[in-house]
């Protein structure tokens, strides 16, 4: 079965952390794309479509949890997944309190970054295809009703 | 002083004078103060070395070893012991000496006996004082000896924490360089490509290096993380058997036998469970390694007033004594590089202290360890 990949958008100042996960990401098989702040996150985001982010929570200016509030005010299907060098877990609690998927801490194992990427892929999908479904149906009873 | 305390000073009369000394003796005794006696300053230290004296009469004269020499070996051997000096009559000059030599005071024959029980009463008086000043002083030296202890291992965590936090960075961009090689390696195109197995070896040990910094850095940061604090009501036993589950194949592949037993009237209690789970499994782990094939581990339970001790025992090597000081300082292990962090008992003792609780450890080398946690019973309405 041919894997679709999974359209990633990785957020984070730490310019050689960005480079070297989005080859690896990219060898593994997943679309990546590279924004180095906040701002330039919302940016991308507003430009193409994208399943996933990877946010680092602490970055200057805009942080993780402003971003995050942001994506999930704007793009409300966009699922987050939060990467902390930071050991403070609190303010990964509270970005999940945000609506976003699930946190990992710096550095990450693959394999476990893989399968949170699944996992939100899935619940995104999921969501998709529920709004689909309502459309659907509603269009159906429009179509009834005439 | 109480008429008890008087009665109990422990009173040495050396004397060469038979008749002055029996006199004293018996004038006292009829005061109810008892007193060891001795013929000569040699007799005197005699006693001194088989009973415990609290002030001594001593009398400058005397044949063989006289009075000042005697002094200053009582003063040398038991400096606590106050020591009155009887001078022949008007000789100030062996007085002084004797003050010079560490003497509570002097008095001149004849003695006026009213004036040598107040001089006794006096010297007694001294001592007491003096030996709860030195216990104090020795409990407040202790106290601040932990106290330094303490904020050395606080400061010493949060630096570790922070520079554990900087380091997670460059360990992240190392650890994808690395994972990114291993893939490249697994491609087709590279199959033919000259010394592979080098470069895969190679790249495995990267691998290997940041999982062992990386268990560091986030065991640093683990005891330092501000968790929101949870009380809750557990079930100690039933949060010990899911704890035991985590760890019971690594014990069966060393044969070790786990066991779990509870006394007294065992209830939940109010408590942080992830916090008390992190401490069965930092101790369940080490009791793990430390323990051979064949071995025990077991954790009981044992309620109390107002508190649950937990114990855990194993029948593994055991801590020689010179390591029992250091076993809670973080980094210390005494495993080979790479397998422990020494991290475990730091970490434990940090969330216990937290936990208002208290921890204990008592091991004989080729026997065991056993470490003993009390756990205070919150309530439920404090959160803390």
């Amino acid at each position: 079965m041919i894997k679709i990949p999974t359209r990633i958008l990785l957020v984070d100042d730490e310019k050689d952390f960005v480079e070297m996960l989005s080859m690896h990401l990219s060898e593994a098989g997943e679309q990546v794309s590279a924004a180095y702040s906040g701002k330039e996150c919302l940016e991308k985001l507003a430009q193409s479509a994208f399943d996933v982010v990877i946010l680092d929570i602490k970055m200057p200016g805009m942080d993780g949890i402003q971003t995050l509030r942001e994506i999930k005010s704007m793009f409300p299907l966009v699922e987050v997944v939060l990467l902390t060098g930071h050991g403070s877990t609190e303010t990964a609690v509270r970005g999940m309190k945000l609506g976003a998927f699930d946190y990992l801490l710096k550095p990450a194992d693959f394999e476990d970054l893989t399968a949170k990427l699944e996992g939100a892929k899935k619940k995104r999908d999921e969501q998709e295809e529920r709004i689909r479904q309502a459309e659907a149906r509603l269009l159906l009873r429009k179509g009834g009703n005439i | 002083m109480t008429a008890e305390q008087f009665h109990n000073i422990r009173l040495l009369l050396i004397d060469d004078e038979d008749h002055f000394r029996q006199t004293l003796f018996k004038r006292l005794g009829k005061r109810g103060l008892k007193a060891h006696q001795a013929g000569s300053g040699e007799e005197g230290l005699a006693i001194m070395k088989a009973e415990p004296v609290d002030v001594v009469v001593l009398d400058v004269k005397m044949p063989g070893l006289d009075g000042i020499e005697a002094l200053k070996r009582i003063k040398s051997e038991w400096p606590q012991a106050e020591v009155i000096f009887l001078t022949g009559h008007s000789t100030t000059q062996d007085g002084v000496e004797g003050i010079k030599a560490g003497a509570f005071d002097y008095l001149s024959k004849p003695v006026e006996f009213e004036h040598l029980l107040e001089k006794i009463k006096q010297a007694y008086e001294k001592k007491y004082r003096g030996e709860e000043r030195r216990q104090e002083a020795a409990y407040k030296a202790r106290i601040e000896q932990q106290m330094i202890a303490t904020e050395r291992l606080a400061s010493l965590g949060t630096l570790a924490a922070g520079v554990a936090h900087e380091i997670n960075n460059p360990l992240a961009i190392i650890n994808e360089a690395a994972g990114y090689l291993d893939l490249l390696l697994k491609k087709d195109e590279l199959a033919g490509m000259p010394r592979r197995k080098d470069f895969e070896k190679a790249v495995e040990k990267i691998s290997n290096g940041v999982k062992r910094a990386r268990a560091i850095t986030h065991q640093l940061l683990g005891s330092v993380r501000k968790q929101e604090p949870l009380v809750a009501e557990v079930d100690l036993q039933e949060l010990s058997e899911e704890t035991l589950q985590l760890v019971r194949k690594e014990a069966a592949n060393k044969e070790i036998q786990l066991i779990q037993t509870a006394g007294g009237n065992l209830r939940p209690i109010w408590i942080d469970p992830n916090q008390v789970r992190q401490i069965l499994i930092n101790l369940l782990t080490n009791a793990i390694h430390a323990t051979g094939a064949g071995g025990t581990i077991s954790v009981h339970f044992e309620a109390e007033k107002g508190s649950t001790t937990l114990i855990i025992s194993d029948t593994g090597k055991g801590i020689p004594r010179e390591n029992m000081e250091k076993i809670f300082e973080p980094f210390f292990s005494d495993k080979p590089p790479g397998e422990g962090t020494g991290l475990g008992l730091f970490v434990t003792r940090q969330i216990v202290d937290k936990l208002g609780g208290n921890i204990e450890v008592q091991s004989r080398i080729g026997v065991g360890t056993s470490i003993k946690v009390v756990l205070p019973n919150r309530s439920p309405m404090k959160p803390d």
